[in-house]
């Protein structure tokens, strides 16, 4: 019982703090405490128990307990253990002191609490807002229970401009973005640079918003959600639809079937196949070598054609539902299946060999965007990323969903901890994932495909999951209610936290590695963008409102 | 007689150049698109696409439009006027009116213009592509500027016929300084045309096409189609300067072998672009210097007589 033994750890520093604590199994861990010791505690658990900062959640709670309720979320990957710090705040006055100041991967989670709940985190280092639209009036939450989904305030000023800080003397500014042809959704990053070498820079995101947890909160059911959680990403789709399902089978104590899980199992390394073969093609593409970007996408077609044949989607949507999957694999399927991956392993094999030995590639990326161990520790870095930089964490391995517990693998990581490194990794990873699901091919039993859930859900249980997408870890958390929806559900792609280790990676290098070194964390600004009520648009210089932009879309049709 | 012939040549060589450099430029699609495991536009998509370029509407934009449509026609002009002057196939055309110095600064005047397009456009990728493109220049221009000297040297003249003529390969039993000129040109000839891996100027994937961001219409057309041209006349120049080999055959043998010639380095050319990843531009800069150094060497052997 390691959860155990760790609560043990907290109580015998914070006995007193502690209201009460749940271990609802040995790997997940609630504990709740006065508002006061909330600080203390993470910084023991973050800095002394050397856990792994996920998230913080602030969620509007006052319609059901009459407060708000914060929870930070930590991971102790080595111990298996998933582990949330909750407390309860008074409506009236919710405030809390800011966590940012000894656990720095809390800075945007935080921001983002003021942002879109209203939950003040006192002392925070910067607290400046992160994800509202600029010209969003300061007293509007739109994740507050008594704001509607729709709703947009009478005060909105639609042509506020965002405002910079000020440019650090003898720099130039160079914006990248919102628009550049390597990203390819909209973010901003103002970088300030001197000559060709970058010394800082200043990130605006959150451009595209979609309301995606408020419309879950308020609109949608348990089994609507997966669909709408799968399109959080363009990418990594199945893994939040995933993510999501396990979240709230962790929160109601629900086991899907086993041939549900391995198929979960399956499909999920199906998407890391083919997120792993583009990204490796894009950043050959960064630095110019269009062939192996060619051949990379050619080699993962056939993957692309496969889901589209068991999901009848080029992407693998519509997979998960509460307690189960909606596709099958047939014999005739597993057939092809095991034929794509042997084609895939053999054309793959090549490739990796061309981009080990192309000495341009290694010129370009070796030594480029450095993220130490210090950086992924401080910035809460997840997935390649870290392990790129020697830090041995894989959700897989270490928070086991699916069907990952019955499965043998590797989990690669390396020391270079630069953009090499994670090249290295992603590819190498390609072959573990083809041997995955070869295993659960092997392994897979006839059976049911979903569990026959006939009580409704319980009612404000907490579940947390973390899924390890392509990207890194997707964490979600729910919080189960009323109405066949979660009181609360909250997304933390891996982009989250992997974008606020970007400008300790950029920082005194050059412009010209400014592009691979983005690449190199895989951004997803969708994930990453993905909570608001209504769509906005503010820019920099104003020609078109918004009004006049969705005329000229539509009226096109 | 003579200047009905420099002006029949000029215009046949100008006409030839401006015609086939974007087949050639169709044809090293096509074979990037083999390599990369597809098929591929046809072979005269360049030409659909430069009209279709041309038929757009002519927008003024960035911040001095005269100087961005002047360097725009400089562009094309300054490879044009090259053409004049180089001997492909028959003699140079203009042999009378210009020499290697000429030469050179004519080649020098195509970068220009592309400096000229930048700062034309002034937003900060392209004033980036510009500060790029002029580190570049200076220290990618000097290797030309000795090899063309080595050859004058061992020529010893600075007219275009007779320097262009292999005359690199002329000094002592072995010519060392023409040896080692041949393979620094045969290193640098993609920077020459601005190809991976050395398209640090315009890379896209960083700068967004840097100089050229702010074109569109016909004037990327002139743009492009300088681009083209230019692949054509470095190609030439490089094959006058180093093979020489059949130039003295009669007429349309030796005009077709010098094509053939040109057509050979345009696919050696496709070949290192398709699998090579773009340098740094301190990377290129470094491997540019020590290129430099080398071929430092070869102009003291030259003047030395080997």
């Amino acid at each position: 019982m390691i959860a155990r033994e760790r609560l043990n750890q907290m109580k015998e520093k914070f006995g007193s703090a502690i209201l009460r604590a749940d271990l609802p199994s040995d790997r997940q861990l609630f504990v709740w405490l006065q508002p006061e010791a909330v600080k203390e505690l993470c910084q023991h658990i973050f800095r002394d128990l050397d856990a792994r900062y996920v998230i913080s959640i602030g969620a509007d709670d006052r319609p059901f307990s009459g407060g708000f309720i914060v929870a930070h979320d930590f991971a102790f990957d080595t111990d298996h253990v998933l582990c949330s710090v909750l407390t309860q705040l008074p409506a009236d006055e919710p405030k809390i002191e800011s966590i940012s100041g000894v656990v720095p991967a809390a800075n945007w989670a935080e921001r983002e609490m003021r942002d879109l709940v209203g939950i003040e985190s006192v002392g925070h280092p910067y607290p400046k807002r992160l994800v509202l639209p600029d010209g969003w009036p300061e007293d509007v939450h739109p994740l507050r229970k008594d704001v509607p989904w729709n709703h947009v305030p009478p005060e909105f000023k639609e042509g506020a401009s965002f405002e910079f800080e000020k440019t650090p003397e003898g720099c130039t500014v160079v914006p990248f973005g919102p628009f550049h042809p390597t990203l390819d959704e909209p973010a901003h990053f103002r970088l300030y640079v001197e000559g060709e070498m970058v010394r800082g820079c200043e990130y605006r995101g959150f451009m595209a918003h979609r309301g995606i947890e408020k419309l879950a909160e308020s609109v949608m059911s348990y089994n609507d959600i997966p669909v709408l959680a799968e399109r959080i990403c363009g990418i990594c789709g199945c893994v939040h639809s995933v993510a999501y399902t396990e979240a709230v089978e962790a929160a109601a104590a629900l086991r899907p079937p086993p041939r549900a899980e391995y198929i979960r199992t399956i499909l999920l390394e199906m998407e890391r196949l083919h997120s792993h073969l583009l990204w490796v093609g894009l950043a050959c593409h960064i630095v110019g070598f269009d062939t192996l970007f060619m051949q990379a996408f050619r080699i993962r077609e056939p993957v692309m054609w496969m889901a589209e044949k068991i999901t009848g989607n080029r992407k693998t949507y519509g997979l998960c539902v509460v307690g189960g999957v909606r596709w099958d694999i047939t014999p005739e399927l597993k057939a092809e299946l095991n034929q794509v991956l042997n084609k895939l392993q053999a054309e793959w094999e090549p490739l990796v060999g061309a981009v080990s030995r192309d000495k341009n590639i290694q010129k370009r990326t070796r030594g480029v965007g450095v993220a130490d161990r210090n950086v992924v520790k401080n910035a809460g870095a997840v997935g390649p990323v870290a392990r790129a930089a020697g830090v041995d964490i894989d959700c897989r391995r270490d928070h086991p969903y699916a069907a990952y517990d019955r499965v043998d693998f590797r989990v690669i990581t390396a020391t270079g901890c630069d953009v090499w490194s994670r090249v290295v990794v992603r590819m190498k990873e390609v072959f573990e994932s083809i041997a995955i699901i070869r295993q659960c091919l092997e392994k897979m039993e006839p059976g049911p495909l979903q569990l026959e859930i006939k009580d409704e859900l319980p009612v404000g249980r907490i579940g947390l999951s973390s899924v390890e997408a392509p990207r890194g870890e997707s964490h979600h958390f729910i919080i189960t209610g009323e109405n066949n929806r979660p009181r609360r559900w909250r997304v933390r792609a891996p982009t989250y936290q992997n974008l606020q280790a970007v400008p300790a990676m950029i920082r005194d290098q050059q412009i010209a590695d400014m592009t691979i070194s983005l690449g190199s964390i895989d951004p997803c600004f969708s994930c990453t963008d993905r909570m608001e009520t209504i769509e906005l648009r503010s820019g920099e210089r104003k020609t078109w409102s918004q009004k006049e932009l969705l005329a000229l879309s539509q009226g096109k049709k | 007689m003579q200047v009905v012939w420099a002006i029949c040549g000029g215009a046949l060589n100008v006409a030839l150049v401006l015609a086939l450099a974007p087949l050639l430029h169709g044809v090293m699609r096509r074979i990037t698109a083999r390599i990369q495991s597809r098929q591929g536009p046809p072979l005269l998509q360049p030409y659909f696409d430069l009209l279709k370029l041309l038929g757009k509407e002519d927008i003024e934009s960035g911040e001095t439009p005269g100087m961005q449509r002047l360097a725009a026609w400089l562009s094309l002009a300054a490879v044009l006027a090259v053409a004049c002057l180089l001997p492909m196939g028959f003699g140079a055309p203009l042999n009378l009116a210009g020499d290697v110095i000429l030469l050179i600064y004519l080649l020098t005047l195509c970068g220009v213009s592309t400096l000229l397009a930048g700062m034309a456009a002034g937003s900060t990728y392209s004033m980036i592509g510009v500060s790029r493109e002029m580190m570049t220049m200076i220290t990618l221009e000097p290797l030309l500027a000795v090899a063309l000297v080595v050859g004058a040297l061992h020529a010893g003249s600075l007219r275009l016929d007779a320097v262009l003529n292999g005359s690199v390969y002329t000094g002592g039993s072995v010519p060392w300084s023409g040896l080692i000129m041949v393979t620094v040109m045969l290193l640098s000839l993609q920077a020459f045309v601005q190809r991976v891996p050395f398209d640090v100027a315009g890379a896209e994937t960083e700068l967004m096409e840097g100089p050229l961001m702010e074109y569109s219409g016909p004037k990327l057309a002139l743009f492009q189609l300088a681009s083209m041209a230019r692949l054509v006349i470095y190609c030439a120049v490089f094959a006058g300067l180093f093979l020489p080999w059949g130039s003295q055959v009669p007429f349309p043998l030796g005009w077709l072998l010098f094509w053939v010639k040109v057509f050979g380095l345009v696919l050696l050319v496709t070949l290192v672009a398709a699998t090579h990843a773009r340098y740094r531009i301190d990377q290129a800069l470094r491997y540019f210097a020590g290129l430099l150094g080398v071929s430092a060497l070869a102009l003291v052997l030259a003047s030395f007589g080997y």
